[in-house]
């Protein structure tokens, strides 16, 4: 059994708080996402997990067993580093076996073992070859290989497609599942792009400064974003924001703001009671503000004049003037001539919105 | 001849007038004196061809004991040079305390010039009163008269050349050190490797074309050395312990024979270039394999 | 297939196996040991020149220390002699060297083709070849030109010797120099001169301050070039203390005393200047 369970972990360099309090649970072989803007600790936290980095306060358990003093190498883990680390005057058979033969285990298992690895990452041909003479994508095979090879309890991935680009990513994206499939192990892996993240992972764990924001499956954190910041880190392009002052009316809340003002049934959004006479941040993803006006009660319009157009082939973005801001619309008709000044209506069902006062939903 | 042209020869004038009239013309002259009959109380200068180099080649000093004694000499500086100053390397490459004092005192040797490293070494090597016979005495060891064995002579010029040349591997090496991406040796960890392994297989091997270019640039220079010896053995005991620069020297000044000391000097020239073409070919194949 | 992850590594290494306290004295002593083989004939030296004539003898039991053997030696008029000439000539040797080899090296950065290919050849090979090999016949070459024994004599062949030495890092110093500034200055309307000496030389301060340092130290320590190409009328510094180990025989007092002035300029530069040799080599 590994899975991994992080309970209270605090990372302190000096005076700088890394990471404060995290609390994760990993299912055995559950593919995890640690995601979030650059210094949000989510490096830091993998390598404690490694054993790279010292833990400062807290447990690491992996497969039952508290980790915090062992060795990397006695942990059963395999890691996979965003300049892939491969051992660069060694073959790539030699990088392969390289970990094996420190554990002294015999010539013939290294032979299999590399072997096997090299099969399933379709490297075979490059056995011989030293890393200099690999492309990139070739050589984030062979540190996947150096993972398998050892067949140990943990993946550990650390941006491993930062370095690749933009097709290259998409198409390692696919071969990490394909992988999944072939050698399932309990994985946590990396990365500040969240397209990468929602893609690949079973959970996804937003950080940021050091703090897990909310720790769910792709579908319920951008269906559900526990605050602003993890509403507008997910999903692509990120969701609207708009401030606006809610005030009571009869059996129905009032929400305005300068150029746009609807209101809302009380009784299916009861929350708002306690955010009578302030104001609170509303927000809509792009993809659920439709062109046209509302076609039923469970729709509110908004109107505004287009500012520009970003032609994407198989739908047009727009960026309407709403009032004071801006707001952002996917998924226009791409044949839709839209020049600036235009006057549009458009609709969003009240399921699409999502409220936040200073920081967390309401 | 375009404007680049004349800027670039413009830059280098300066350079080539001084390196053409000290250097060039020179060492032309020397090959061409070497060619003649010219001694200094005798400068007839009369071309006698290849003699003075057959002379020198024949020479049983020159053969059995000035270029074994060179070559041994370069191979033992670079080999004790390089180990120690690796050694120290690593160790300067972790924190710990006092790693700033340590590193003051390794570039010591780096600022006292070689006459007078030989002055100091010699002096504690003094057979009557040097420092060092005194602590073998105080250990109730017999004290060893240093200088007038030729073995011993030469424990003492390796001893003065690896201090004053362990400092600059050490720093070079360091420098090296610090350059490699730590990542391969964080895999490493996580491959169970242990300390030796990690350094024979990862950090070496990464270390390499730094160490190629430490141990040619030294072994060329190691070949000349000069000072060291002259000053404490002068080449003796009964020039036992002369390399191929005193050789020539002593040719060329003290028996005024300037013609045979530059053929001896060309000669020397000569194998030090081979060498070096070849030390530098036979090392970079080390480095292709292992860039 | 067995479990390949259960194999226990066993080789554990020598290091990590040994707790932290272990590590610190093992690098306590290996430090000291360091320390110690570096500085002790330096630390003996000084020792020596402290110490009365009779007194340095035993040198290790004397009790007695003296500043006479400074006395005497500087009141030789050799030694003060060949104290300001190793001076002059280190100084001028550095100011002018760096000229030179400042061109030179820019020239192997900034350019390709023949003519750099032909000048770095040229300069490779001269820095292999042994000094002695011309040194000698620099006797006569300096004879013949009436610079012997004199400043010249000796500043122009050390120039010769630092062009080979020192244009390599003058080029690797201004490969590090971003061109596009030169480039700039130019379509600004600089000629290739102006953009030399306006932008590239102030850029390379650093590495030039680095190069200065380096270069007056090796000058100021250099022996085979000062023993050939002087007599009498320039004594220089390295050379009277060989002789002094010749000709002086027993008195190590004096000898150690003369070594430890010779010692002092080279440790005020060296300890003044490390801060800029290490960022100056940094580039």
């Amino acid at each position: 059994m590994a899975d991994i369970v992080l309970s209270n972990v605090h990372k302190v360099y000096g005076h700088v708080v890394a990471v404060t309090d995290i609390n994760l649970a990993i299912k055995d072989r559950e593919f995890v996402v640690l995601v979030g803007p650059s210094g949000c600790g989510k490096s830091t936290t993998l390598r404690m997990i490694a054993g790279l980095e010292e833990i400062s306060a807290g447990t690491i358990a992996i497969g039952g067993r508290v980790v915090n003093h062992l060795q990397p190498k006695d942990r059963d883990i395999a890691m996979v580093f965003q300049n892939y680390a491969l051992y660069r005057h060694m073959s790539v058979r030699d990088n392969l076996a390289f970990g094996l033969r420190n554990r002294r285990v015999p010539a013939d298992e290294i032979a299999a073992a590399v072997s096997r690895a090299a099969r399933i990452l379709s490297i075979e041909p490059l056995l011989d070859r030293r890393p200099h003479q690999l492309s990139g994508g070739q050589q984030q095979r062979v540190a996947l290989g150096r993972c398998i090879v050892r067949n140990p309890k943990v993946f550990l991935f650390d941006e491993p497609l930062s370095n690749l680009d933009a097709q290259l990513r998409a198409q390692m994206r696919l071969e990490l599942k394909e992988l999944r499939l072939r050698v399932p192990t309990t994985s946590i892996f990396v990365t500040h792009d969240q397209t990468e993240a929602m893609t690949l992972g079973d959970r996804i764990v937003v950080m940021k400064d050091g703090v897990v924001q909310q720790v769910g499956t792709p579908l319920e954190l951008y269906r559900k974003p526990a605050n602003r910041f993890v509403a507008s880190f997910i999903g692509s392009p990120s969701m609207n924001f708009i401030t606006l002052r809610v005030s009571a009316d009869g059996e129905h809340f009032a929400l305005a703001c300068h150029g746009w003002q609807f209101r809302l049934p009380a009784r299916r959004f009861p929350h708002l009671g306690s955010h009578v006479g302030r104001s609170i941040s509303v927000g809509v993803r792009p993809q659920h503000v439709r062109l046209g006006a509302p076609v039923n009660d469970d729709q509110i319009a908004l109107n505004g004049a287009v500012t520009v157009t970003e032609q994407l082939g198989d739908e047009q973005l727009l960026a309407v003037r709403l009032g004071d801001g801006e707001i952002r619309i996917a998924g226009a008709d791409p044949d839709l001539s839209l020049p600036t000044g235009t006057q549009i209506e458009a609709a969003i069902a009240t399921d699409h919105l999502h409220f936040f006062d200073e920081l967390e939903q309401i | 001849m375009n404007e680049k042209t004349r800027f670039m020869l413009a830059l280098i004038t300066p350079a080539a007038l001084v390196l053409i009239l000290f250097q060039v013309v020179p060492i032309l002259t020397g090959a061409d004196a070497s060619f003649r009959d010219w001694t200094l109380h005798d400068p007839k200068r009369t071309w006698v061809g290849f003699a003075n180099y057959l002379h020198v080649l024949r020479d049983a000093e020159f053969r059995d004991i000035v270029l074994p004694n060179t070559f041994g000499f370069m191979i033992a500086t670079v080999a004790c040079s390089l180990v120690l100053g690796l050694a120290i390397a690593l160790m300067l490459n972790n924190r710990f305390p006092g790693r700033w004092l340590v590193q003051s005192f390794v570039l010591l040797p780096l600022m006292v010039a070689p006459v007078i490293a030989a002055i100091m070494i010699r002096w504690m090597f003094n057979d009557q009163f040097g420092v060092v016979n005194a602590a073998l005495e105080g250990l109730g060891l017999a004290p060893i008269s240093w200088l007038t064995q030729r073995w011993t002579t030469f424990a003492v010029i390796l001893l003065t050349d690896v201090w004053l040349w362990t400092p600059w591997f050490a720093l070079i090496l360091l420098a090296g050190l610090q350059s490699l991406p730590p990542e391969p040796f964080e895999a490493a960890r996580i491959d169970a490797a242990s300390a030796w392994r990690t350094f024979r297989y990862i950090t070496l091997p990464m270390l390499r074309p730094v160490m190629v270019v430490c141990i040619v640039i030294r072994a060329i220079d190691a070949f000349r050395t000069f000072d060291i010896v002259w000053t404490i053995s002068g080449g003796g005991p009964a020039r036992a312990t002369e390399l191929f620069s005193i050789y020539a020297y002593v040719e060329a000044f003290q028996f005024l024979n300037l013609a045979r000391g530059s053929a001896a000097a060309v000669i020397g020239a000569i194998v030090i270039v081979v060498f070096a073409l070849l030390l530098y070919r036979v090392l970079n194949r080390f480095v292709e394999v292992s860039k | 297939m067995t479990d390949i992850a259960a194999a226990p590594a066993r080789s554990v290494g020598f290091f990590f196996a040994l707790a932290p306290r272990g590590k610190a004295v093992f690098f306590a002593l290996a430090a000291t040991a360091v320390c110690l083989l570096f500085a002790f004939p330096v630390f003996w030296l000084i020792l020596t020149s402290l110490r009365t004539g009779t007194g340095v003898y035993y040198v290790h039991r004397g009790t007695e220390f003296t500043t006479d053997n400074f006395h005497e030696v500087l009141s030789q008029e050799i030694v003060l002699r060949a104290l300001f000439n190793s001076f002059m000539i280190s100084t001028l040797a550095t100011v002018l060297s760096l000229g030179v080899t400042a061109t030179s090296g820019y020239m192997l950065s900034r350019f390709k083709g023949p003519i750099p290919n032909a000048w770095f050849s040229l300069i490779y090979i001269f820095r292999c070849v042994p000094y002695v090999a011309w040194v000698l016949p620099l006797y006569f070459v300096t004879q013949k030109l009436h610079i012997f024994d004199s400043y010249w004599g000796l500043l122009l062949p050390h120039i010769a010797v630092h062009i080979c030495f020192f244009s390599w890092i003058m080029k690797g110093f201004f490969d590090g120099i971003d061109p596009s500034m030169e480039y700039a200055a130019m379509i600004d309307g600089c000629s290739r001169w102006g953009a030399f000496w306006r932008v590239a030389m102030p850029a390379a301060v650093p590495g030039l301050t680095a190069l200065a340092i380096l270069c007056w130290l090796y000058t100021w320590n250099e022996f085979l070039f000062a023993l050939i190409l002087t007599a009498h009328e320039t004594p220089i510094l390295t050379v009277v203390m060989a002789q002094f180990v010749h000709e002086l025989g027993m008195e190590w007092h004096l000898m150690s005393a003369t070594a430890v002035i010779a010692l002092v300029p080279a440790l005020i530069v060296t300890l003044f200047g490390q801060r800029y040799v290490i960022r100056g080599l940094r580039i």
